[in-house]
């Protein structure tokens, strides 16, 4: 959800219970008011009509004082001794033509020296009207005020939190390994201009760890290859030499362990750039094709320990892979089927969609499946295998969002990519 | 053949200038930029190598000067990086292969025999050997005037023997040649053995003799004695 719209949401909400509660304590004082108002009108009144009727001869049961009062006088036989109480009541009201909340004050007087209780009722109506007025108001007012609010929080959010948005936007974008400085908005606010610096620094701090390890990388592949060059070329040297076999023999290893040396170096600093994500840039491809044409590389491999191929293409679709690592990928996987199989085996490539499987025949395993993925894990005894295989395939996986799955069972093995 | 090496590192330089004078070829040395640049403006050679690091500059200026005199010398860049970029830029500017360091000998001896024949524009030239003659344009093969069914493999075997006849060729460095990177080292022996098996037999059905010498634990030797 967006800040924004969070914040819309309390803002709504708060808006609904301040409003709800400021209505009903709107609606109480008013109403306080009014009925103080009444009750004072009320005592007025009475103090008029007891002054009127002690003064005036003829005596009608109901008077109308003013519109909508209702006063109403009974005699009593012996003196009542009403003190003058005030309570709500429903009447007929004949203006209005229905029963309608009035306030009532009842009191006992003599005049003429008879007993009466008298009462006079005023009209509530207002009463109502004003719980309608009130409701409308502050409904009103909530309108407005939600509205504008929002356009203010817009506004707000467009103008202030602009460098923010500004500032996530770059980083979306931004890819360590061909980075673009951040471009800061000014702006008056400091949190913001705080997170940019903050960030600012970060990234510097990043790309320059990157570099020095990219750069460390490259120096050590690069210082190390002279020298391994010069080995292997002094000991290619000397194998054109007229040597006794045993000698032959000793520079051949020096010769073997160099070319050791550089594959194992190479696949080291492949493994390192993939984990440093120097492999960013992939494309569409279509593996489908891409593995017909690496299967005809393989082709006379397979035909040398007589492998049967079968293949089963079932989706065409694309992936989008780094081209290098895929080459890597595939090649991996299919000469590590070639090479663990036995002869006459057999090899099955599947292509379905978001998955490819490799199964082949071959020996038993020794290592626990598990550990095949660790580097320098090796199935074989074979020093000359750099034992890197399995986790380099594991390393372009993983960077390209796809799981590999090993299973085996007695002499099959099968490889399963998905993504 | 003139050869011209730029490497600035002493001792690789002695050891390719030996095996390329072995193999046949008139080979200059330039361990410097401007020893390069000199040799380079004052003759024409068949095919410069050319280390890209140099301490006086940068191995692919070479190039493009070769390239901006319009020389037809063709180009293999040897380099310790194994970047894409590096690689990529190098052929763009005109290199016509790309070797990295560490490499055998006889695999920079093929390329440039390959890169030679390529550049001496003659499509009908062909490999002579005693009775073998390969015609690597269109890859066929006769043995005693008699056509030679092979494999890709064990054509690009049988074109690596032949540039490095009378030379001691290890497995590695045949495993190099004939899968590059997509082979472990250790599986590809059983490999080579089975095509030099069959090319052999190829070659001797069709009454060729055996050249094939086998130099026990370390390789193979292409040779006419």
């Amino acid at each position: 959800m967006k800040l924004l719209d969070i914040a819309n949401r309390y803002y709504l909400i708060t808006l609904v219970l301040v409003f709800t509660i400021g209505s009903l304590g709107a609606y109480y004082v008013l109403k306080s008011i009014i009925n103080h108002e009444f009750n004072e009108k009320l005592y007025a009144e009475q103090a008029q009509l007891v002054y009127e009727l002690r003064n005036f001869e003829n005596l009608q049961r109901t008077y109308y004082l003013n519109i909508g009062d209702v006063i109403e006088l009974e005699e009593a036989p012996t003196d009542p001794k009403l003190s003058p109480t005030l309570k709500d009541t429903i009447m007929y009201d004949q203006y209005e033509k229905k029963e309608l909340p009035f306030r009532m004050l009842t009191f006992s007087d003599k005049i003429n020296g008879k007993h009466y209780i008298i009462s006079i009722s005023k009209s509530l109506l207002p009463n109502l009207d004003l719980i309608q007025g009130v409701t409308e108001i502050m409904i009103g007012l909530a309108i407005v005020l939600m509205i504008s609010l929002g356009l203010l929080n817009r506004l707000i959010f467009q103008k202030l939190w602009s460098p923010f948005h500004h500032i996530i936007a770059q980083l979306q974008h931004f890819k360590i390994s061909h980075p673009v400085p951040l471009s800061m908005e000014d702006s008056d606010v400091e949190e913001f201009n705080q997170l940019g610096n903050v960030l600012e620094e970060m990234i510097s701090k990043s790309i320059r760890d990157y570099k020095n390890l990219k750069e460390y990388t490259e120096n050590t592949s690069h210082e190390i290859q002279t020298p391994l060059a010069i080995i292997k070329n002094k000991a290619e040297m000397l194998l054109q030499e007229p040597l006794e076999e045993d000698q032959l023999n000793e520079v051949s290893k020096i010769y073997e362990a160099a070319t050791r040396l550089s594959r194992l170096k190479d696949g080291l600093s492949l493994l390192t750039k993939i984990e440093n994500n120097q492999y960013v840039e992939a494309q569409e491809f279509c593996l489908k094709e891409f593995l017909e044409t690496k299967l005809q590389t393989f082709e006379e491999l397979m035909e040398i320990k007589n492998i049967t191929l079968q293949t089963e293409f079932i989706d065409s679709q694309k992936v989008m892979i780094n081209q290098d690592l895929a080459h890597i990928l595939i090649n991996n996987l299919l000469s590590n089927a070639i090479k663990h199989n036995v002869n006459n085996g057999w090899i099955k490539v599947k292509l379905e969609k978001n998955r490819l499987t490799i199964s082949n025949s071959g020996n038993t395993l020794i290592v626990p499946p598990k550990e095949l993925f660790e580097r320098f894990k090796r199935n074989t005894d074979n020093r000359e295998s750099t034992g890197l295989g399995l986790s380099l395939i594991q390393r372009i996986c993983e960077h390209n969002h796809m799981t590999i799955t090993y299973n085996h069972q007695n002499e099959q093995h099968e490889l399963k990519l998905s993504w | 053949m003139n050869i011209l090496l730029v490497e600035d590192e002493k001792s690789l330089g002695e050891s390719i200038v030996a095996y390329l004078t072995k193999s046949g070829y008139h080979c200059e040395w330039a361990n410097s930029f401007n020893s390069a640049s000199e040799k380079t403006w004052s003759y024409e050679y068949d095919c410069v190598v050319v280390d890209i690091t140099l301490p006086d500059g940068n191995g692919l200026e070479v190039i493009e000067r070769l390239k901006s005199i319009k020389s037809k010398s063709g180009i293999i860049i040897i380099s310790a990086k194994n970047a894409i970029e590096d690689r990529i830029k190098g052929l763009d500017i005109g290199a016509d292969d790309y070797i990295t360091k560490p490499f055998d000998l006889a695999e920079l001896n093929a390329r440039i025999r390959a890169l030679i024949r390529r550049r001496s524009f003659d499509a009908q030239n062909e490999i002579v050997f005693n009775e073998i003659c390969v015609s690597p344009y269109d890859r066929t093969v006769t043995v005693n005037d008699q056509n030679l069914t092979l494999t890709k493999k064990e054509f690009d075997l049988l074109i690596f023997f032949i540039s490095n006849q009378n030379r001691v060729v290890t497995k590695e460095s045949i495993a190099e040649h004939l899968w590059g990177d997509n082979m472990d080292m250790a599986d590809s022996f059983d490999f080579i053995y089975s095509h030099l098996k069959n090319l052999r037999k190829k070659i001797q059905e069709k009454g060729g003799e055996d050249y094939v010498q086998t130099v026990y634990g370390v390789g193979y030797k292409f040779t006419k004695n």
